[in-house]
């Protein structure tokens, strides 16, 4: 069996010795040209004047090109058409790119970028949240609102309403390799792209749109990214698109990276919400009706934002039934980079929404914070629908919270964690359990698809290529022990190759944490069929029953013949069977009308818990996590080891999001941290000193790849606990809520506390 | 980077005859003025480099002073025993890298706002000694990133008097690890100091009051009810006014209850 065994990520060994080759490290050919932006300094303008002479008489530099030298419009946004590659005389925000350069280093093109005159009449710039309320610069025509039961009745009847507000910054993916991309122009016309992306597809058909080829005339290759985060969804589409044309123009191999300033300068981020929220409760803190108001700051271009408010409000419920409810969602036009996929895709956000309002009700009511989510949690009987009419089958979380609650000694140490804040007037700790469930699929159905390509040779190795992009999260591994197992052989004989839109095509982006589930299903049926023809030729030519044969253990099992596996594929080859199938899945069940927010938008949900414990200094603000202990469902593990990297590094990643990570734009809309001197993400040393990790591990109740569940982007909501435990520690400093926003740096922490304290 | 010469001189008088030029600069350790010149903020000539001559470098204590080169290391400060809460300073600044290459010369003839030795300096009543005098810490920081050394001086030292109680309380920047607010105390033969870095517009500065209410009694308690004004305190990205301005008092009751 390869499914199921903890294996280390298939290029573990490569990437701790740095011979992990990825796009930039790539051998170029003689000759390549690099290409770079020259940025707007602006926030929102016309350009009134542009002098590029002296960047044009750089040495080095080989050409300059603006949208008027394109041949034709080309836009790289994902869908909406609205993001022209090089600004078109209007400037949207401060980093837009307003013209490019083609020159013999990196460094040269960077550098003569910067000696541009470009005079930006300025306009008023449209900035944050209020700005946008105020000037009206609405997506989608205005707010999307999505409603069950009755509301206003409800809330009139209930005995109590907890209202309040929440701000959530954004988020910078901080990839560690940043974005890249290299264009190899080809002898017939077409371009052959290698490109760091979560969506080789995208990139060929934008490159192919951009150069007025078809799309088969370009080929994309991803071997490898260095993190993806959902930042290379749609942002490597400009460096791609800029590559390919230069190399369209100059004939010769072209390649654009970013520097990670220009990086996060230019790329969009997570969106920060502003969620309002007023909650009907009895007096038992049983939930009666909940209204949110999700403002979301989307920036300049629509790029993937109605998806991703979407799953916001589809996530508003998180995992308690709310029988009565209405959620307004305002997707607003900024002056900013235009905000993007980033884990959890809006999820988090409306997570954090309904946990914000279960800490804030439990305060209110003075109740234990977990009974009052368990008593709220979704149930049988009447209470297992969710507001957009999605039936919740195969819930356990109250099996996995009453587990986690037990093996984390929650009840003990919250006594511990009061009897330690009475004794102490400086420190104060603070503790909370938060759980997560998370709906798996593209909200986009016909996105749930994914194709394979496998080949058996005539040696018995196996080549293997899927749709999928290997991010660093595992996916190829996973699929591989997918490939061993259809044919009863060891991972040694499989072969991992580059993502390429050659070898499977029309692939959906590497997202939606449906990586494994898709790819894996494709892989299993490419498998699947030539197994099936080995064993019908085998079955034939051996005088068994197909039933008899069967592939384990490297063998061939003939009855009570034994070949092994490479001797069972010579005699197919030699009997002329073909040995090579493509797989294709599409996910079953699912069905979702956006506009009525009504539907069966996900195959099935994933869950988890985490108890987080912290300690703050009140009087400076500074914290600690002290412990984090985590249950989380992945259904039966592909591999436990690499979903329980997946489990720590969300859990990290969610939390730095809401405590560390702030992002800092300034009145003139330029966004001042764009470095790690400023940004702080979490790093080894701060990751719990106490971390448990373990995997629920019943099987997932629809049949899945293996009945596994999907790992990428559910555990990063496990880091909300984190936050919510510095505001319990914030509110045993008075007896104030804290109403904590996020991010938690130690400045609001301390504020939140001196205003608790009164 | 803009192109410049560069010259590495073995003696003091090399260093100043190298330094004559206009457009030259002294390069100590480098943390600061490397990345300066790679994002082009400066662009001198020639850079000369001070950390090959000898006679600024190391450490000696004696009549209860101590004396470091000034191009002596951060790490190496980390590593002496003789005043305990200047290697402790030392220790905290940076990284190890900026630690192995920075030194204290370089810090504080720039005198960046947010480092943490020119409050070890100020808040010992150290002497900084160049090539032509030696200057008293009061008289030396002049405000952010401005002292009082002349066109081509250079620092060759820094006398430290070690002092019977002291202690550096620092709240890191998380990201960057220079102080947002810093506190060095001390209390020695000439009285209480106490120096503010990371918190001011002026740059590194004593704060009167606490050091009139430390005179008198040497402990946390003494400082209740003293609070520094948020007017004139630093507001960026990292911190607010306010949230500085409450920190120095923080910070301040720590030191003091470190050096015991």
């Amino acid at each position: 069996m390869s499914v199921g065994k903890p294996l280390a990520h298939d290029s573990g060994p490569l990437h701790v010795t740095g011979a992990a080759r990825y796009v930039d490290d790539i051998p170029v050919p003689a000759g390549t040209l690099h290409v770079a932006f020259g940025l707007s300094h602006e926030a929102r303008g016309t350009i009134a004047a542009m002098d590029l002479s002296e960047v044009r008489s750089t040495p080095g530099v080989v050409a300059v090109l603006t949208a008027n030298d394109l041949d034709r419009p080309v836009d790289v946004s994902p869908s909406a058409h609205d993001e022209p590659l090089l600004s078109t005389g209007e400037v949207h925000y401060h980093g837009q790119p307003i013209f490019l350069v083609i020159a013999t280093s990196h460094r040269i093109a960077r550098a003569a970028a910067r000696r541009a005159r470009v005079e930006i009449t300025p306009r008023p710039a449209v900035l944050t949240i209020d700005d946008a309320l105020e000037a009206g610069t609405y997506f989608e025509g205005g707010p999307v609102v999505w409603t069950r039961g009755d509301i206003k009745s409800a809330l009139e009847a209930a005995p109590r309403i907890v209202e309040g507000q929440i701000e959530i910054g954004g988020q910078e993916h901080f990839y560690l390799e940043g974005q890249v991309a290299l264009a190899l122009p080809q002898d017939d016309g077409g371009m052959a792209i290698a490109a760091s992306t979560q969506h080789p597809t995208e990139i060929q058909h934008k490159v192919a749109d951009a150069l007025g080829l078809p799309m088969s005339a370009v080929r994309v290759e991803t071997r490898r990214m260095g993190g993806g985060f959902g930042g290379k969804e749609s942002q490597g589409n400009a460096l791609a698109v800029a590559a390919a044309i230069a190399a369209a123009r100059t004939g010769r191999p072209c390649k654009m990276r970013y520097d990670r300033d220009d990086d996060m300068v230019i790329t969009g981020k997570r969106h920060d919400f502003r969620i309002r929220y007023r909650a009907g409760v009895d007096e038992d803190g049983k939930l009666i009706g909940v209204e949110f108001e999700q403002f979301v700051r989307a920036g300049w271009s629509l790029d993937l934002t109605p998806p991703v408010a979407d799953r916001a409000m589809l996530h508003a419920d998180n995992a308690y039934f709310i029988p009565n409810m209405r959620i307004v969602s305002l997707r607003l036009r900024t002056n900013t980079a235009s905000a993007t996929a980033f884990r959890g895709f809006g999820g988090p956000q409306g997570v954090l929404g309904i946990e914000r309002v279960m800490d804030h009700i439990a305060h209110e009511l003075g109740m234990d914070p977990l009974k009052l989510r368990l008593a709220n949690l979704y149930a049988k009987s009447g209470k297992d629908e969710t507001h957009y009419g999605q039936p919740v089958k195969g819930f356990e979380l109250a099996d996995i919270i009453g587990s986690l609650a037990e093996s984390s000694d929650y009840h003990k140490r919250r006594a511990a964690v009061a009897a330690f804040n009475a004794e102490n007037d400086v420190l104060k700790k603070g503790i909370a359990l938060t759980p997560v469930k998370f709906g798996i699929s593209f909200t986009l159905t016909h996105l749930n698809q994914a194709g394979a390509l496998v080949h058996v040779y005539q040696d018995g190795s196996i080549h293997l290529n899927h749709g999928g992009t290997e991010m660093g999260q595992g996916l190829n591994q996973k699929v591989a022990q997918v490939a061993a197992e259809g044919f009863g052989v060891g991972l040694g004989r499989v072969r991992i190759t580059a993502t390429d839109t050659g070898k499977v095509p029309n692939t959906s982006a590497t997202a939606a944490s449906s990586g494994s589930d898709l790819n894996g299903m494709a892989v299993k049926a490419a498998c699947d069929e030539i197994r099936g023809r080995m064993v019908r030729f085998l079955a034939e030519t051996h005088g068994l029953k197909p039933k008899s044969i069967l592939f384990k253990d490297g063998k061939v099992h003939l009855g009570n013949q034994r070949l092994r596996f490479v001797e069972a594929v010579q005699e197919c080859y030699m009997g002329r069977v073909s040995l090579s199938a493509t797989g294709f899945y599409k996910t079953p069940e699912i069905t979702w009308d956006r506009v009525a927010g009504k539907g069966h938008p996900f195959y099935y949900f994933a869950n988890g818990a985490a108890v987080t414990e912290v300690v703050i200094d009140r009087l400076t603000g500074e914290y600690r996590i002290l412990r984090a202990d985590i249950l989380h469902d992945v259904g039966t593990s592909l591999n436990p080891a690499i979903d329980i990297g997946q489990i720590e590094g969300g859990y990290v990643q969610g939390a730095g999001w809401l405590t560390t990570e702030e992002l800092v734009w300034d009145d003139k809309g330029r966004l001042r941290t764009h470095a790690p001197s400023t940004y702080k993400i979490p790093a080894c040393s701060d990751r719990p000193a106490q971390f448990h990790v373990a995997l629920w591990g019943r099987k997932n109740h629809v049949p899945t790849i293996y009945r596994s569940k999907a790992v990428g982007e559910p555990p990063l909501m496990l880091g909300i606990s984190a936050f919510l435990a510095l505001s319990d520690a914030v509110a045993a400093c008075g007896e104030v809520y804290p109403a904590l926003d996020a991010p938690a740096t130690p400045e609001r922490v301390m504020m939140a506390a001196k205003r608790v304290a009164g | 980077m803009y192109a410049f010469e560069f010259e590495r001189p073995r003696t003091l008088d090399e260093a100043v005859a190298a330094l004559a030029d206009d457009d030259a600069q002294a390069l100590a350790g480098g943390q600061t003025l490397i990345p300066t010149l790679r994002q082009r903020l400066a662009m001198p000539g020639k850079l000369v480099s001070l950390t090959a001559i000898d006679a600024l470098r190391g450490l000696s204590a004696s009549g209860g002073v101590l004396t470091i080169g000034a191009a002596t290391t951060h790490a190496e400060v980390a590593q002496q025993t003789d005043y305990p809460a200047l290697a402790k300073l030392a220790g905290g600044i940076g990284d190890p890298h900026v630690r192995n290459r920075g030194t204290i010369g370089g810090s504080i003839a720039n005198n960046d706002p947010s480092a943490c030795y020119p409050a070890g300096v100020l808040g010992s009543g150290a002497t900084v000694v160049t090539n032509r005098r030696e200057i008293a810490a009061d008289d030396y920081f002049t405000g952010l990133f401005e002292t009082a050394l002349d066109e081509g001086e250079i620092i060759t030292a820094v006398n430290f008097p070690i002092p019977d109680k002291a202690a550096y309380a620092k709240f890191d920047q998380p990201a960057s690890r220079f102080a947002l607010v810093g506190v060095f105390v001390s209390k020695g033969k000439d009285g209480v100091r106490v120096a503010v870095t990371g918190a001011s517009e002026g740059g590194v500065f004593r704060w009167a009051e606490a050091e009139a209410a430390l005179a008198s009694d040497f402990s946390a308690g003494a400082l209740e009810g003293l609070s520094v004004d948020p007017e004139g305190m630093i507001g960026d990205i990292h911190g607010g006014p306010d949230y500085r301005a409450h920190l120095i008092g923080v910070m301040t009751r720590r030191a003091v209850a470190a050096a015991g």
